[in-house]
């Protein structure tokens, strides 16, 4: 009775494991053949598992010599990398002043980002769009970066954080002879690591995913992240093969199978204290 | 131990000392303050502030982008027109079938694999692994993929499906599939996380009360309905509050999916907005849904979190 109780459990697991890998499955395979050979295999068990015979790089080669996605590829991690580097920084400075110092206006200006958490960013995306216009930044790379290398969430995350941080560290640095800025540097970011890493990668992650805002902000293609340019393959060119757009698909997604391999504990906890996603 | 009380005396002594001279600021200190404060501070003017004030303007107004200087006061014009608007009308409804059912749909399958992950057997990790994988993939190559695959004359899905005997569906081409299809891929996408986060809510839960209950003489379903839902409640909360905000601005999946059609059912409020001020230049009209729903979001957002109480996760 338990060794049929066991095995049933077990036939569920794998069932609703076949749900959510298929999908995964199907595209990593599908990269690797041509299209033929894609849709013969397409009802039957061969979609999801491979046999070597059918399997080739033709269609990543083709790909390449259609359309140099490395260069997409290649703008989103560097967008990316500056949100996060400029991001941290100029959060944790905020987070750091309102824990710590002491200074005219210091509660209401928390109670401003206190306040501005609450709006909905996505749904200001259009007058964002006209504040980013009129400043002559549409279409440049510093009119898409800027506007999002603030974050009032990570700014009030950093202040819980710096609130219980141990001033005798940061007395002993001033003894030192450190500036507050050097203190801020040299003994609060070695020692705040863990929260840096969290927070660095959340944002390297929404960078990477974002979609709506550089779809307004960059219309050039050479500039475009990965994201806009994968959709504007997708629909502009109607007949493109279906193993070409696996092919594409697969390379944007192992840059973040590789960050989850190394982040993973980080990514869920991160998402567990701000609520993104 | 004795570490950890020298700290707390510390900080005692610390904040009497800022009570005593509490109008007394060291210069050194505001200067700093000011000087972190001040980048963060001015890009959250420009880029948070700046556009509600800028929605607030040109919401009243029939501003057409590609025409700054024929811009005119309109009074209320842009507001009633948004009452007689059909397809605005449409939208909202879209977003709010949307919501009503991803949310529920996708916390059920989040729990769900959390209970089936959070037994001990063997390869747990793997399965783990499995559920969680589809969270690799970003929003818009879910979208890609899932269109290809719900191809009507070929695609993975209906040749599936005919292996079960299942005729053809037209799944993102029929104006009567294409909203549920959507609301089933976001739920598929996203409840991996939530997975994660309903495991860590179940392996926090004390062992000793099952075993108390055990002991009691309850059953499995006993123990699930008195102990188990209760004790995940605080998470359950914050789940179903950060998951409605989020569903309420639904774009990525209806742009590259299916364009808001077919026949609009698929459009969503911010898509529309898109539509109208970006794609149309129409920035007047577009600002003034924009402000609608806005502030709609935000007393959405209030109202839910009075509705549940502030009860915060972990």
């Amino acid at each position: 009775m338990k060794l049929v109780k066991k095995s049933l459990f077990y036939v569920l697991a794998v069932a609703v494991a076949l749900q959510f890998m298929i999908p995964l499955l199907w595209m990593i395979l599908s990269s690797f053949k041509i299209d033929e050979v894609i849709y013969r295999d397409i009802g039957g068990i061969f979609a999801i598992i491979p046999r070597f015979s059918d399997l080739s790089l033709k269609s990543y080669t083709e790909l390449l010599g259609l359309y140099n996605i490395f260069k997409n590829v290649g703008n989103s991690l560097i967008y990316a990398s500056v949100t996060v580097v400029f991001g941290l920084t100029i959060n944790s400075l905020a987070g750091y002043a309102l824990a710590r110092f002491k200074f005219p206006f210091k509660d209401g200006i928390l109670i401003f980002i206190i306040a501005l958490m609450i709006v909905p960013i996505e749904a200001t995306i259009l007058p964002l769009f006209l504040v980013v216009n009129e400043m002559g930044l549409i279409n440049t790379v510093p009119g898409y970066l800027l506007p999002f290398i603030v974050n009032v969430m990570n700014i009030f995350l950093f202040r819980q954080h710096f609130l219980s941080f141990p001033g005798e560290l940061i007395e002993s640095g001033k003894i030192d002879g450190l500036s507050e800025l050097g203190c801020f540097f040299r003994i609060v970011i070695p020692s705040s690591l863990n929260m840096y890493v969290t927070v660095g990668i959340l944002t390297f992650l929404a960078s990477w995913n974002d979609f709506l805002w550089p779809v307004m902000a960059l219309s050039n293609s050479d500039l475009m992240p990965i994201q806009v340019a994968l959709n504007a393959v997708f629909s502009d060119t109607y007949n493109i093969f279906t193993s070409h757009m696996m092919a594409a698909l697969t390379i944007v997604t192992i840059p973040i199978v590789i960050l989850y391999i190394f982040f993973q504990k980080y990514i869920v906890e991160g998402s567990m204290s701000s609520g993104i996603k | 131990m004795k570490k950890l009380k020298l700290s707390r005396f510390v900080q005692v002594r610390n904040t009497t000392e800022h009570y005593r001279q509490s109008n007394h600021y060291k210069k050194g200190e505001v200067a700093a303050a000011y000087g972190f404060l001040i980048p963060a501070l001015v890009l959250a003017t420009l880029f948070i502030v700046l556009p509600i004030i800028l929605a607030f303007t040109y919401g009243f107004t029939d501003y057409y982008l590609l025409k700054p200087d024929a811009k005119q006061f309109t009074g209320m014009e842009n507001f009633k027109r948004m009452l007689t608007d059909d397809v605005l009308r449409q939208s909202f409804l879209n977003t709010i079938k949307f919501v009503v059912l991803v949310v529920p749909l996708q916390l059920a399958m989040a729990l769900g694999l959390a209970l089936i992950v959070n037994k001990k057997f063997k390869g747990v990790g793997l399965f783990r692994t499995a559920y969680f994988s589809p969270a690799v993939l970003s929003l818009v190559v879910i979208s890609i993929l899932w269109t290809v695959m719900l191809n009507p004359t070929s695609g993975l899905i209906n040749e599936m499906l005919a292996n079960i005997g299942i005729s053809k569906q037209p799944f993102l081409t029929s104006s009567s599939q294409a909203m549920y299809t959507i609301v089933v891929i976001s739920a598929w996408s996203g409840c991996g996380y939530q997975m994660m986060i309903f495991l860590a809510g179940l392996k926090n839960i004390d062992n000793q009360i099952y075993e108390a209950a055990e002991i009691d003489g309850a059953n499995g379903l006993q123990k699930f309905l008195y102990i188990t839902i209760p004790s995940l409640k605080p998470i359950t909360m914050f789940l179903v509050i950060t998951t409605t905000i989020q569903a309420f601005k639904l774009i990525v999946q209806p742009m590259v999916m299916t364009g808001g059609g077919p026949d609009y059912s698929t459009m969503t409020i911010l898509q529309y907005i898109y539509e109208y001020g970006f794609r149309h230049r129409n920035v007047g009209y577009a600002s003034a849904i924009t402000l609608v729903f806005t502030v709609f979001l935000i007393i959405v957002s209030i109202g839910i979190k009075r509705l549940f109480g502030e009860e915060k996760a972990a």
